[in-house]
């Protein structure tokens, strides 16, 4: 008799429980369910943005199109891409992910209250400012004329020299990492301190009492004890730095050379938009997608991520 | 539960599948009642000022036509109306580059001119209005597609105060060639280190079929076959073209490189940046709103398109338009209003040519007004446009400019030889080619 009661309320709370999550499912489903399902739907098609006739089915010819080696050379092609990507994801998730751990530390044993609430802010400003003003920011700095030679130049002691910024391959890749390091280090940063503060100080207290240095401390407690939090900063960042387009686009239409750049998003975008080709932009997003997915997965295995216990 | 969980889950997947079905449908409107036009075009403030005060009057005129007017900067609405019109859910009238246009009109998005709600009595009244060939762009199958908003050439601006600091007389040594361009340019530029703080002038970058393709055309080039079918015509021209570039960028003589500030732009300003811009009539009124003592100082002045010593085509930077469109799936009712306010507006070409941005409606009227004929340097761009045809519009016109971009800021920029450039630029654009 208990149990049947029981099971009446454990429904009637998972029913409304339901009802609360409603409107979260259906606004999922409408803006990220159908259009994934519809991009790889589009795939199989040869779709054109503007065409009233019937998109043509053409199989995987948009994915055969994608990797067809005799496309490799080309700097424009989804091969490049690919390269642009990873060149892109290595060279920023790997700095996002240590400078923000380090810096999330550094503000944590911070004790005075004002210096760490202007650090905190510091870092996490940049992350709500809009793309324009990035943009504008940035564009200031990397103008020939602008701030980032004169610093340098004044750094160095090398008057006169132009740095590329967005002119040489590797400065404008350098340039893109620079920016979106800038862009995001803060909410990683948020994070991570959100990940230290859920350490109980009493760990840190009998490490204290057992004479452990800071050093000790941070590599024996703070560290194995924030796994959780650096695998999911570490997944996080690195999607983030797979799904990038702003700071590219914003690069690219201030004169920049497109191919170093090329990165998946931004090839997703010229296809799609500006020549398109909806269909090929679909296979290249699911491309992407998979992508994601396959990294993810291997994040995880890498890290095995399981629940820490204190 | 688990049916219960199911279910939910199936229904919050399919209602949205559901309402994209149900948002295809259109209501029909009775041409009687009253209706409302959706019209987008891009920002310029001049012509907002203008275009306000006329739809006003039109809307008081037409007391059943309501008019939305919505404007965007040009580069977002280009990719604006194609998400919409990719939606089914285009404006009733927009304007854009005709290169963008083109497209709208061979996929049967737009709909044919309605000659009579325009106020013409058939298609050969509305032709004989405008100036010779114009209309030949939005032609298609037979039907008028489009009246042009705007026909829009670009010119060199001088600033003669830059011109005589280094020297020089702007009356007597502006430049007469490309190669005069270079070395001119040379004279007036200042350099700290490789860093260019003045320019003596520099390309409209990245708009390389409006002046690219003629300098190629110059010199014997072509973009593509007279059948269409093969791209890249006249290496030689192609490679002198690109070698040209190559040379005006940082890894040649460094007088300019697209990654400093839009020359246009500074041009305005006056502040010793920059010596020459290559800009349309239109940038008069923008010269006069940016800094009116500049423009009242006339210390500026419009020379020609310049053409390579060894040139064996005069050709001019082409002219470019804006054409107004109606969409072919709004409401015939709604159609028939947008033509007729698209001609009202129209009917006042000589307020756009003065105080509407300064812009140029191909109309015979217009063209043989005194008040074009009176506008400072007017008769340079008539002769510019003379020597000058239409931007390449076809339906793959933005691909083959992206690709043209990539060749020439490659060589400029990122050291790749003009051969290497030419080959990869030539693949590139007959794939494009082939692929309609």
């Amino acid at each position: 008799m208990g149990n049947k009661k029981y099971k009446g309320i454990e429904k009637k709370q998972a029913r409304w429980g339901f009802i609360f999550v409603l409107p979260a499912m259906l606004f999922f489903s409408l803006f990220n369910f159908y259009p994934i399902l519809n991009a790889f739907y589009t795939s199989f098609f040869d779709k054109r943005a503007l065409s009233r006739r019937a998109p043509k089915f053409i199989g995987l010819g948009n994915y055969e199109r994608l990797f067809r080696l005799s496309t490799a050379g080309n700097p424009l092609s989804f091969y490049n891409s690919l390269k642009a990507t990873f060149i892109f994801t290595l060279g920023t998730f790997i700095p996002l992910l240590v400078m923000s751990l380090l810096l999330a530390v550094l503000v944590s044993y911070l004790k005075n209250g004002r210096v760490k609430k202007f650090l905190q802010i510091s870092y996490y400003a940049p992350a709500v400012l809009s793309s324009v003003v990035a943009a504008t920011i940035w564009m200031i700095i990397f103008d020939p004329r602008g701030l980032g030679n004169q610093w340098v130049n004044t750094l160095f002691n090398t008057p006169g020299v132009d740095h590329r910024w967005l002119v040489d391959p590797t400065m404008e890749r350098l340039s893109t990492m620079v920016i979106y390091f800038w862009k995001y280090i803060g909410y990683f940063v948020i994070l991570f301190i959100t990940g230290l503060a859920s350490i109980p100080p009493t760990l840190y207290e009998a490490s204290l009492i057992d004479g452990a240095n800071k050093n000790q401390t941070f590599w024996r407690i703070t560290l194995p004890l924030l796994k959780p939090t650096v695998v999911l900063v570490s997944v996080m960042s690195m999607l983030q730095c797979l799904k990038t387009f702003s700071t590219q686009y914003m690069i690219y239409t201030n004169g920049a050379p497109r191919a170093a750049i090329n990165v998946i998003t931004f090839n997703i975008y010229v296809t799609g938009i500006q020549e398109q080709y909806l269909s090929r932009a679909s296979a290249m997003s699911v491309v992407l997608f998979v992508l994601m997915m396959l990294l993810t997965l291997l994040q995880f295995r890498a890290t095995k991520s399981e629940n820490v216990d204190y | 539960m688990k049916k219960t969980l199911v279910v939910l889950l199936l229904i919050s997947m399919l209602l949205p599948l559901s309402l994209f079905a149900a948002g295809t449908k259109e209501a029909k409107v009775d041409e009687s009642k009253p209706v409302t036009i959706e019209y987008w075009t891009h920002e310029d403030l001049a012509r907002t000022e203008l275009e306000n005060e006329l739809i006003a009057q039109f809307m008081k005129e037409n007391p059943n036509i309501t008019v939305k007017r919505t404007t965007t900067s040009a580069t977002k609405l280009i990719e604006l109306v194609q998400t919409a019109f990719a939606a089914n859910q285009g404006p009733d009238m927009f304007n854009l580059p005709i290169e963008n246009e083109y497209a709208y009109i061979t996929n049967g998005r737009v709909a044919p001119v309605d000659y009579k709600a325009a106020g013409y009595k058939d298609k050969n009244d509305l032709i004989a209005k405008y100036m010779d060939s114009v209309l030949d762009t939005v032609t298609y199958e037979g039907e008028v597609y489009g009246l042009p908003l705007e026909l829009t050439n670009w010119s060199i601006y001088i600033n003669k105060k830059v011109f005589r600091s280094a020297g020089l007389d702007p009356e007597k040594d502006y430049p007469k060639t490309w190669e005069e361009m270079a070395d001119v340019s040379e004279k007036l530029v200042i350099r700290d280190g490789d860093i260019l703080v003045r320019r003596g002038f520099d390309f409209r970058y990245p708009y390389y079929l409006t002046f690219f393709v003629p300098m190629v055309e110059q010199l014997g080039g072509d973009l593509l076959s007279a059948d269409g079918k093969k791209a890249i015509i006249g290496d030689e021209a192609w490679i002198k073209a690109l070698k040209f570039m190559q040379e005006w960028g940082p890894s040649g003589r460094n007088l300019g490189s697209p990654t400093y500030k839009n020359a246009r732009l500074i041009f305005d300003l006056d502040n010793n940046d920059i010596a020459m811009a290559h800009t349309g009539l239109y940038q008069q009124g923008r010269i006069e709103k940016d800094n009116k003592a500049f423009f009242d100082s006339r210390e500026w002045m419009v020379v020609p398109f310049p053409t390579f010593k060894d040139a064996v085509r005069d050709v001019a930077a082409c002219y470019y338009g804006h054409f107004f469109m109606v969409n072919a799936d709004s409401d015939p009712a709604v159609q028939k209003a947008a033509w007729k306010l698209a001609a009202f507006m129209l009917a006042h070409g000589e307020d756009y040519l003065t105080r509407g941005g300064n812009i140029i409606q191909p109309t015979k009227a217009l063209f043989e007004s005194d008040t074009l004929k009176n506008m400072p340097y007017s008769q340079v761009f008539i002769d510019d446009m003379a020597r000058a045809h239409m931007v390449y519009y076809g339906e793959d016109s933005a691909q083959i400019q992206t690709q043209i971009r990539y060749a020439v800021e490659s060589v400029m920029l990122s050291g790749v030889s003009p051969e290497k450039a030419l080959a990869t630029l030539r693949a590139g654009v007959q794939e494009i080619i082939d692929e309609r």
